[in-house]
């Protein structure tokens, strides 16, 4: 096994960064918002926010998406896509209840690790999107979800090189910090919702950024860090049990797909 | 919404949607109880007070619990029960595979991917089962989590597998066959795309920052996603698949999303206006004001309950039960029948 | 048609060269028939027909491969796709949507023909292969031989020139094999298609075909006639071998042909019997406590669908009982009843006195053991060397049994490889060695000869009647008629969940026209069922 990587499954051109630098961007302030906006806003009287918000990225992370396939993905790279986002989508019933593993970040990290950041990002966004299908989660929170566990995968991907039980370990620290960092992101997602009649715990509109943190971080206790942590730690934890035999796996099949295959003709004599 | 429902998974959806949807109004309602600040009003009931530690300084869990606080919380949750209840309704009725055929061609690869993932979730499900069997056969019985965990080896493999054959069936196929488009021409595409990613994100931040008027920083969104649009769509232009048997869009579909599109317009414009105060105010109490003009505009929003087309399998099964069919056709009516008509429905809420 | 140059390939990271010197003209209109020992090189010659090799797999290609006109070297394969039509031994890999009718106009899709075009060829392909009630079921529900169909079918529709099968038929049983080959024949007849077929049960189609071609283990090809090249071939069916030792002239390659030239045969052997080769212990002793296999009036249901009703099976000690019926029949789970992997509804099982699902999984390796149909069930660690030491672990037996077993079974195997990329016949012995490391008294095979070769198949007889001669039950649920003939003792055959026939294999089999053997049906109404009856008979005649 060379120490090299493998060709990614997916080549990123510089559009196709351009336009995820972009739309990340854009995904950062439709989650932060609550916390950057100013007072005078119009964003503050109204009560939409969240759902202006969700139709935009909803279409722009398709936008992003498209691009990102720009040029085409061969039938491989599709093909193990498929394949990985069943393998996830399968996953998520069986991530045992409400405090349980997240067994679907298992298997982002895994592969964007191996496949690539590009893959690993188009990884996160169709399996949240299939598993919401399968499962009937389709709802405002998806373009969010999907660009959130889409990043998941892409960071999976430029992790640093790593060979062996210290790249396991990385992976599953990695694991534990994504799962509990999606945990807040979502749960950022749902905070402005509740812009009621000034809760201590809720949003307040134009306040100054250290008081809608506290307000913030107040609400995360109180509400899900007991979901959140235990979930992170069993990520983390199957990712230690399961890492070695599965990356071993994944890279087995990403070289026998060859991914830009080496051909070479000689004419006929 | 029940007129229309198929048999499918999926279809579950809405039941789930309005428990998720019933949820959130619920936890709405818990949050102020627990969290509310002090506000006069009527009181409903007292409870016990907790102050906590000095780091969640300025938070007192519990206290008076007043109407006036329940009925702001009751607003604000079932505007988010509302808008979860609908796209519940809406993911109920639309059957995946079919929604997957109408994907537009810039992401067809990845219509293409999650069409396989659909079909593959019950194989390895099914497979899962048969290699946890199969380790009793080696002497292995891991109950529980930690069987599945074992069992996970093989699957992966014979999933992995199977995605190396499938591309080569694919390949075979014809799959990937793309139009050739000149370099110009894909260069526009990127630039339209990337300006109108940037000009969402001037807006946004515009909105955010109140730097612009409002209005002003809505259209520069507005127009940044168009833009963006745009060149998705010419991006599409290089897929050369042709679709079989394409939904049809004739009048009952214009009339569905026309009856939807007009709800929600009308909505925005007399809240706007004026006419109707859509975010009623909690003090005095008082019950909420029945606006005639939303009501019936809301009304037009029904009417996909009798215009909307029959999606396929529900109406040969009305069909075939009809008429007292065999053991055979009636198993073959209870599986949903995925091509043919009608797009998308949207349903009140 | 197919048009073949000096072709050598390489796989990339490989020592030696998959094919060599190749050169092959198959004309339009065959239906050439690719016939050689597992891991010879028959997929690569299948693949680099529509360019896979290299354009897929990677590798080093010399000289030039055309069909209709095209070279591999400037067309992809999707380039080749409306002229040749690929079908994989598993239709359910390359299966992407999930019901008929949409997965017979994929290809069309991606072509991207209009839909007029697509609708009216949809109806044409579901006419010419008998599809035209399945059109709205979800693939998954569909038998082993209606998915061969669909998947003929979805190749079809972009109307190739040329179709390539991978072993069609290895999955099925004997009448889904010829509704599959019956179609395939109308297409070449009818349709004029050329076809090019490769094939481990040549018994099944070496009368349909009109050139055959041999690919060697050093990667070289002999294409001929298929009399001539069936003359000196080192694998031939049954029919072919026994007209190479009875010396007929032309070679018979059917079981209509052969019976024509057998009557000097028949009449040489009309006062000889075959060997009796019945187990030691007689059939029908008392059924005492410790008989190996008891099963009495077995109920097995899923759910309201009741599987297996009121059965009655008696496996005596070093006896082999062939279990055969159509697919859906029961097999299976009356095998994986006998291992206590399914609940019983009613009824009883012993093995030797003991209620299989009664014991702990930890003992069970010593009681029964059971080959999966999917063998790669059972195989997971990440060498076969590894799984043998695993295996020998968990059945407490003494270190490198399970690798002696393995190396008896498949000579040659490298013992460091990944399972996954064992040849099919390795994959089986590792398997069978697996679960023979405890060494029980009852040994299950569910389907074992699925993409053996004839080589393999003889190896693996050889090891079962050495178990059973050692006393062990063995009971094989197959499709293999030929196994059957050279294996059984006895056969019983199911049907819908009953029982249909149980007795002496020679009685069960050689009278149906389903499951006789070719020989059977050759030399009828005498009761021989394998070419080595025959041969051992003749030579103690003198």
């Amino acid at each position: 096994m060379t120490a090299s990587r493998p060709t990614p499954a997916l080549r990123l051109r510089t559009r196709s960064v351009a336009a995820l630098v972009i739309t990340s961007t854009i995904g950062v302030l439709a989650f932060a918002w609550p916390l950057l906006v100013r007072p005078t806003s119009a964003l503050v009287e109204r009560s939409d926010g969240p759902w202006l918000f969700a139709v935009v990225l909803g279409l722009l992370v398709v936008v992003l998406l498209a691009e990102l396939a720009e040029g085409g993905i061969d039938a491989k790279a599709v093909a193990l896509l498929g394949v990985l986002t069943a393998v996830a989508t399968a996953m998520r019933p069986l991530s045992g209840g409400v405090t349980g593993f997240q067994p679907l970040f298992v298997v982002l990290v895994l592969a964007g690790r191996v496949f690539g950041p590009g893959f690993g990002f188009l990884l996160g966004g169709t399996s949240l999107f299939a598993s919401a299908m399968l499962t009937g989660g389709v709802g405002p929170w998806l373009p969010f979800q999907m660009l959130a566990a889409a990043w998941v995968g892409l960071l999976a991907g430029l992790l640093p090189p790593a060979r062996g039980w210290p790249e396991v370990g990385l992976l599953a620290g990695y694991g534990a910090v994504a799962s509990l960092a999606f945990g807040f992101l979502m749960n950022l997602w749902f905070w402005p919702t509740l812009t009621a009649t000034g809760t201590a715990i809720s949003y307040v509109a134009g306040a100054p950024l250290a008081t809608n943190l506290h307000h913030l971080l107040t609400f995360t206790v109180a509400t899900s860090l007991g979901f959140d942590l235990p979930r992170a730690i069993g990520t983390a934890v199957l990712i230690l049990f399961v890492g070695r035999p599965s990356l071993a796996a994944l890279r087995r099949t990403a070289v026998r797909a060859q991914f830009a295959p080496t051909v070479a003709w000689t004419p006929s004599t | 919404m029940s007129a229309r429902k198929t048999s499918a998974p999926w279809a579950s959806a809405y039941r789930a949607a309005l428990v998720v949807g019933g949820g959130a109004l619920v936890i709405h309602l818990v949050i102020e109880a627990l969290f509310g600040a002090p506000v006069p009003g009527t009181v409903l009931v007292t409870l016990p007070t907790v102050a906590l530690p000095q780091t969640f300084a300025g938070v007192r869990v519990g206290g008076a619990v007043t109407a006036e606080a329940m009925l702001g919380a009751t607003y604000l949750g079932l505007q988010f029960a509302a808008i979860v209840a609908s796209l519940g309704a809406a993911n109920a009725l639309a059957s995946p595979a079919r929604l997957l055929k109408s994907v537009p061609g810039a992401v067809y690869e990845l219509g293409v991917a999650v069409v396989v993932a659909l079909t593959v979730v019950p194989e390895a499900l099914a497979q899962l089962q048969q290699v946890r069997r199969a380790r009793r056969l080696r002497g292995r019985e891991d109950r529980g989590l930690r069987g599945i965990a074992a069992s996970l080896g093989p699957v992966l493999h014979s999933a992995l597998e199977r995605s190396l054959g499938q591309a080569a069936a694919m390949d075979s196929r014809g799959y990937g066959r793309q139009r050739v488009v000149s370099t110009g021409d894909r260069r526009l595409t990127a630039t339209l795309v990337l300006t109108g990613l940037l000009g969402v994100l001037l807006g946004i931040y515009a909105l955010l920052d109140a730097a612009l008027a409002p209005g002003l920083a809505l259209s520069v969104v507005a127009v940044g996603t168009g833009v963006a649009l745009v060149g998705f769509t010419r991006a599409g232009r290089r897929v050369t698949r042709t679709v079989y048997r394409p939904d049809p869009w004739r009048l009952p579909e214009w009339l569905v999303a026309g009856s939807g599109l007009f709800a929600g317009v009308a909505v925005m414009l007399l809240g706007a206006t004026g006419t109707v105060a859509l975010d009623p105010t909690t003090s005095p109490l008082s019950w909420p004001p029945l606006p005639v003009a939303a009501v019936l505009v809301v009304l037009v929003a029904a009417l996909p309950a009798w215009v909307a087309p029959m999606p396929p399998g529900v109406e040969v099964g009305h069909r075939r039960r009809a008429s007292a069919a065999a053991a055979s056709t009636a198993r073959a009516a209870t599986t949903p029948v995925h091509h043919g008509a009608p797009g998308p429905s949207e349903v009140a809420a | 048609m197919i048009r073949f140059d000096h072709v050598t390939i390489t796989y990339p990271n490989a020592a030696a060269p998959a094919l060599r010197d190749v050169d092959l003209h198959i004309p339009e209109g065959e239906l050439c028939l690719v016939v050689g020992r597992t891991g010879a090189g028959k997929s690569t010659l299948l693949r680099a027909v529509n360019g896979l090799v290299p354009h897929f797999t990677g590798g080093h290609v010399s000289g030039s491969v055309t069909v209709a006109g095209r070279d591999t070297r400037t067309h992809p394969p999707r380039d080749l796709a409306d002229v040749v039509g690929v079908v994989q031994q598993d239709p359910r890999q390359g299966f992407v949507t999930d019901t008929v009718e949409d997965e017979l106009a994929f290809g069309m899709e991606s072509l991207g023909l209009p839909p007029d075009t697509m609708r009216r060829r949809i109806e044409e392909t579901l006419d010419l292969l008998g599809l035209a009630d399945l059109r709205d079921r979800p693939l998954r529900t569909l038998s082993g031989g209606q998915r061969q169909r669909v998947a003929i079918g979805s190749v079809l529709t972009t109307h190739p020139q040329v179709l390539v099968l991978d072993e069609p038929t290895s999955a099925l049983d004997p009448g889904a094999a010829e509704d599959v080959l019956a179609a395939l024949h109308r297409l070449v007849h009818d349709l004029g298609l050329t076809v090019v077929v490769a094939e481990h049960r040549l018994e099944r189609v070496i009368h349909l075909a009109d050139r055959v071609v041999q690919v060697d283990r050093d990667g070289r090809v002999v294409d001929g006639d298929p009399a001539t090249l069936m003359m000196t071939a080192p694998v031939a069916p049954p029919v072919v071998e026994l007209g190479r030792f009875a010396g007929w002239s032309p070679l018979p390659l059917s079981v209509r042909q052969a019976r024509r030239a057998a009557g000097p045969l028949r009449q040489r052997l009309a006062d000889l019997h075959p060997a009796d080769h019945a187990p030691s212990a007689p059939v029908d002793a008392i059924v005492t406590a410790t008989h190996p296999v008891v099963v009495q009036g077995l109920d097995v249901a899923y759910g309201p669908h009741s599987v297996l009703e009121r059965l009655d099976l008696l496996v005596a000690p070093g006896e082999v009982v062939a279990v055969m019926g159509r697919n859906g029949s029961g097999k299976t789970s009356l095998l994986h009843a006998m291992v206590g992997l399914v609940p019983v509804a009613g009824g009883r099982v012993r093995i030797h006195g003991v209620d299989p699902s009664s014991v702990s999984a930890r003992d069970l390796p010593r009681h029964v053991g059971l080959v999966p149909q999917d063998a790669d069930d059972l195989l997971w660690a990440e060498s076969a060397a590894q799984e043998c030491s695993d295996a020998d672990r968990d059945a407490q037996a003494s270190a490198g049994t399970a690798l002696a077993q393995f190396d008896r079974l498949a000579p040659g195997g490298d013992h460091n490889r990944h399972p996954r990329d064992l040849s099919q016949g390795q994959r089986l012995a590792l398997a069978l060695a697996v679960v023979l490391a405890g060494n029980p008294p009852v040994v299950l095979l569910d389907e074992p000869t699925r993409g053996l070769d004839y080589p393999a198949k003889r190896r693996l007889v050889a090891e079962l009647r050495r178990r059973a001669a050692h006393g062990s039950a063995v009971v094989v649920a197959t499709h293999d008629v030929e196994l059957v003939a050279e294996l059984a003792h006895r056969t019983v055959v199911l049907a819908d969940g009953e029982v249909v026939a149980d007795g002496a294999t020679a009685t069960v089999i050689a009278a149906s026209p389903q499951y006789a053997p070719q020989v059977a049906k050759v030399l009828s109404p005498q009761p021989w069922l394998t070419v080595t009856e025959v041969t051992t008979a003749l030579a103690g005649v003198g």
